[in-house]
């Protein structure tokens, strides 16, 4: 874990809105609950995605088929 | 390393039309003011395009400069290994070799790369990056850096990555045609402005769209134009659009600016779908289980493949599959009969003749000995049914092997192995008309950015020998 630390700003009706939202969870601090969701949502964008889901596929699939070029 | 690496000399602007032939851009020049300007004072003429000439794989072709074979893509989609059902669809992580703006990057250099096949999922680039229409839609993260979409929704609303193409409304084809490049256009022309970039390339898939849809109001050769239909300037006028927005971006991109216009494949008139799978049943090479139902796709329908020898896929071109012992499944062909086999069947496919019993100018490609180094899950034969201008059906169940129309929507035109390019550098103002291929382009446009070439390139950099200048 990183030592060092730096302040950024947040609007103030959504640091109220997440105090709200971890008052009496074992997150001790708004700081420390915006550090792990920016974590958790860089960590999914860089990890190779999964590129299609079966819907993304079949919509891809059927979209090719319609341009011509699988058939 | 301990070279200090060179910095990439000029800018270079490349603007992508996807199936714009030479035909239309150079030949009619006179229509498009910018373009015109743009050839008489450049090399310009018809680029040969990879095989196969293809979107995917010709703009990786052309960007990395390397064929198709090491690429180890041959088109939209591959057989999983020798599987008879299991498919895969290229993206953007089915290309591992190092492309243009790679370079770029290594010797410090930006890149602004709006929209080129295949580009989603988003990857990392020495740059900018927007994905292209292979991107499922405007929810998914389309962008490097991921906050570059949110920055441009703010300005310009979802971006628009393709037309809906299943519909014979031709009128609403042509408004989304046009919402779709409008909004290209404008986001382009803000990254352009706001950017740091040394290579700034895009492709507008909405001349490929345009063309497969309105072919046949425009080509009088068609075998089905009517004259005096109401679309027939609708191609044309698309081009005359385009040729405006490229001379808004070009008083944008600067006056020293290294321009390229380029088509990765060019396109022409469809005679109509060949019916591959129905040629193979009655010549005895496919056997189904049952009769299929007008139009069926092949990977739906019970194929009986012990008694099974050869089957295809369609599209503007046909892949052909052999049904090989120890390879596939339920392979029949003896390892040691597949080259006689092989080329019994190439001698059968150049002997096929048109409707009218015409004979047709078929070109066969055999992709292990094509390419030099052949990569991937590649098919036993490519097959260009009368130099393209019969599209391959692999659906099958039609009761003909000749379809007038395409069995799979409105679809007027097919790739041609020719496309179109127009290289203008400012500072060398000359026409100057050359015939290049597509594996040139990544090479010239690293030298003409005062960058190595890498060795593994294959192309030849067309402006460095001088050919007799035809203005």
């Amino acid at each position: 874990m990183d030592k060092e630390f730096t302040t950024i700003s947040i609007p103030t009706s959504l640091y109220k809105k997440i105090e709200e939202s971890i008052r009496g969870t074992e997150i001790s601090s708004v700081s420390s609950y915006i550090a792990k969701v920016v974590q958790e949502a860089l960590s999914k964008a860089e990890a190779e995605p999964d590129v299609f889901n079966k819907e993304d596929e079949e919509k891809i699939k059927e979209r090719l088929k319609a341009l011509g070029y699988i058939d | 390393m301990s070279e200090i690496r060179q910095k990439p000399k000029r800018k270079v602007l490349i603007i992508g039309l996807d199936s714009a032939p030479a035909e239309i851009v150079i030949d009619r020049r006179d229509e498009f003011p910018v373009l015109r300007s743009l050839i008489e004072g450049g090399w310009h003429g018809t680029m040969r395009s990879s095989d196969p000439p293809i979107t995917i794989p010709a703009w990786m072709v052309m960007t990395t400069g390397k064929d198709a074979g090491r690429l180890g893509l041959y088109g939209f989609r591959h057989r999983t290994g020798y599987s008879y059902d299991k498919m895969w669809i290229a993206t953007a992580q089915a290309f591992k070799e190092r492309a243009i703006w790679d370079v770029i990057g290594d010797h410090g250099g930006q890149s602004c790369l709006v929209s080129i096949p295949p580009s989603y999922p988003p990857r990392k680039v020495p740059g900018h990056l927007i994905s292209c229409f292979l991107t499922p839609d405007s929810q998914k993260e389309y962008t490097y850096p991921a906050g570059l979409r949110p920055e441009l929704e703010s300005r310009f609303g979802p971006y628009l990555f393709d037309v809906v193409f299943r519909t014979e409304d031709r009128e609403a084809i042509l408004k989304e045609i046009y919402d779709m490049t409008a909004k290209r256009f404008e986001v382009i022309h803000y990254l352009m402005t706001t950017k740091p970039w040394d290579l700034f390339m895009f492709v507008e898939i909405g001349v490929d769209r345009v063309q497969h849809a309105f072919w046949k109001y425009m080509d009088t050769a068609h075998h089905l134009y009517e004259p005096g239909n109401k679309y027939e300037n609708v191609i044309l006028d698309y081009y005359r659009y385009l040729d405006r927005k490229i001379g808004d971006l070009l008083a944008a991109a600067g006056d020293e600016t290294i321009v390229l216009v380029i088509s990765d494949h060019g396109a022409k008139r469809m005679k109509g779908a060949f019916c591959i799978n129905d040629w193979l049943i009655e010549e005895g090479d496919l056997v189904l289980k049952e009769t299929p139902k007008r139009g069926a796709s092949i990977e739906k329908t019970a194929i009986d493949w012990p008694k099974t020898r050869i089957w295809g896929w369609g599209g503007y071109y046909a892949r052909l599959f052999l049904n090989v012992e120890g390879r596939e499944p339920q392979g029949v062909i003896r390892p040691a009969d597949y080259e006689s086999e092989r080329d019994r069947l190439i001698e059968r496919l150049k002997a096929i003749r048109g409707p009218r019993g015409e004979t047709w100018e078929t070109r066969v490609i055999k992709p292990n000995e094509y390419f030099d180094e052949v990569r991937g899950d590649y098919p036993d034969l490519m097959v260009y049914f009368d130099d393209l201008f019969w599209r391959s059906a692999g659906t099958l169940g039609y009761g003909t092997k000749y379809l007038l129309e395409n069995d799979t929507g409105p679809d007027d035109a097919v790739h041609a192995q020719e496309g179109m390019y127009i290289f203008h550098d400012p500072k060398e103002r000359r026409s100057r008309r050359k015939e290049i291929d597509i594996l040139d382009v990544a090479p010239t446009v690293l030298q003409a950015m005062g960058l190595p070439v890498p060795s593994d390139m294959k192309g030849r950099i067309f402006t460095a020998a001088e050919a007799p200048g035809i203005a």
